[in-house]
């Protein structure tokens, strides 16, 4: 009986560490590898998102030349939606409505590389290993897991091309291991000539409707006052990367945004008075990994956005305080 | 701290360690709505029937069901009747806690509860107002820096059935 057990003990320490092996844990090359290809090679294909029971196919073009990056991701289901941007200005066209300029990215300049306090947030919160190697849409792959060091946050699996560095696949897991979502390409060009028909606002429809409707920016102000507020659980790991108001397109009244981040996921608060006809939005709901979780709070229409799981989501919501509460 | 109220909720304490939570709970109003939302969570997300209901006599259900904090040390007589006294405060702390929080949290307790019966999977997001959100929050999310656009997919996606 005492033998067995040791044995027991013995296999235990000698064949874990040797399954433990097969992913070797690889620090932060990877991630930097796959950020820089992602946005400094011309790529363009087709991919299938997966979420929820639902599948989706959509198309992307890439292009990093001397005058910056510009891509277009649009939908092939449905009714005809895209995004288009030009380095730092997005377009948002959908169905039959105006083309809309979303957003204007606070930060032009953060590639090629990720920030180093990207970096060590993503080592702080996730272990990073290699997985198995795969063939996907006729590329060779390397798996890359990001593997979290709580439950507070998703599983990140990604397959990155061995050459170019591309992801050609990857899936959010929650904690039983079931995939949340994931997106894989069916078909990529990689660099080469890449069809730019359409690339640029103002080609894909007639310049008429173009001009008239943007909805001029989003101009954010940078004015940080928002002390007022308070995200009293944000979870562990998670930094406070922007905090400002702005006005969400569409709106006059200003929304408080405050985004975390972990590295990998992100959470947006936006806290906003609660007009009227805010109703049909509280509540949890969620698309893939982003779940979207809208509370009253005294007046004040308190939303939480996020990659990460529901309950955690919610906690971010119900923690909101005015400050001097 | 949320680990020990959970692990309190699942009775997974020991006695000392529930007894130092409840304490706190009983001082920080924080930790009482912490606790109110946990249960709430839970009730949701095991589909139960009574959600909606009064949650003070679930939470009372679930504390006589909790033999960590109702079955104190036999052997020990007086410290015992501390224990059954202590473990009596918190009870009724928690219930008047539970109590507060139907009156207080009725605008949010119901429609959590509603939108979860509503749709036996997952809700998916309605296509307007929450687009907006869903657009702030992409571009600056750091999802964008390791995906690139891939990650606008979410909006992107067309939810035809929210029509």
């Amino acid at each position: 009986m005492k033998a067995r057990f040791v044995l027991t003990l013995v296999l235990y320490f000698t064949a874990v560490p040797a399954f433990a092996d097969i992913g070797r844990q690889v620090g932060l090359d990877w991630p930097q590898i796959i950020a820089f290809a992602t946005h400094k090679t011309n790529y363009s294909g087709t991919f299938v998102y997966q979420y929820n029971g639902h599948m989706e196919s959509a198309r992307i073009t890439h292009i990093s030349d001397q005058s910056g990056e510009h891509e277009k991701l649009e939908s092939m289901d449905g009714p005809r939606r895209a995004f288009i941007r030009n380095n730092d200005k997005v377009w948002w066209y959908s169905g039959d409505r105006k083309a809309v300029q979303v957003e204007r990215r606070y930060n032009s300049k953060r590639f090629p590389a990720l920030q180093p306090e990207l970096l060590s947030a993503l080592n702080e919160n996730y272990l990073i290993y290699t997985a198995e190697q795969a063939r996907i849409s006729g590329f060779d792959t390397q798996a890359i897991v990001f593997q979290p060091k709580d439950t507070l946050r998703y599983t990140h699996k990604m397959w990155a091309h061995m050459d170019s560095g591309l992801l050609l696949k990857a899936a959010v897991l929650n904690e039983r291991k079931e995939i949340v979502e994931q997106y894989t390409f069916i078909q990529l060009n990689i660099g080469g000539e890449i069809e730019r028909t359409h690339m640029m606002p103002g080609q894909s429809t007639t310049s008429s409707e173009q001009q008239s409707n943007f909805d001029l920016p989003a101009e954010i102000s940078e004015q940080a006052a928002t002390s007022e507020w308070k995200v009293a659980a944000v979870p562990t790991g998670f930094k406070k990367i922007m905090e400002k108001r702005r006005s969400l397109h569409g709106k006059n009244r200003d929304v408080i945004h405050f985004v975390y981040s972990d590295g990998l996921a992100g959470i947006s608060v936006f806290i906003e008075t609660s007009g009227t006809n805010f109703e049909k939005r509280l509540g949890l709901s969620s698309r893939g990994a982003i779940h979207v979780y809208s509370k009253i709070k005294d007046d004040y229409l308190v939303t939480v956005v996020g990659e990460i799981p529901p309950l955690s989501v919610i906690q971010i919501a119900d923690s909101v305080r005015h400050n001097g509460q | 701290m949320k680990q020990k109220i959970s692990a309190l909720m699942d009775g997974e304490l020991f006695d000392d360690d529930a007894e130092t939570i409840l304490d706190k709970l009983k001082q920080n109003p924080d930790m009482q709505e912490e606790w109110r939302s946990y249960h709430l969570i839970g009730d949701v997300l095991r589909q139960s029937d009574n959600v909606h209901a009064n949650i003070s006599i679930a939470i009372h259900k679930r504390l006589q069901a909790e033999p960590t904090v109702l079955s104190p040390h036999q052997r020990d007589s007086h410290n015992a009747r501390w224990l059954a006294l202590s473990a009596a405060a918190s009870v009724m702390a928690l219930t008047l806690v539970a109590w507060l929080s139907v009156q207080v949290g009725s605008e949010t307790v119901p429609q959590l509860a509603m939108r979860q019966s509503q749709n036996a999977q997952p809700a998916n997001l309605p296509a307007r107002g929450l687009d907006d959100y869903l657009m702030a929050h992409q571009e600056f999310s750091p999802g964008l820096d390791v995906h690139g656009m891939t990650a606008y997919v979410h909006t992107v996606a067309s939810q035809q059935e929210d029509k």
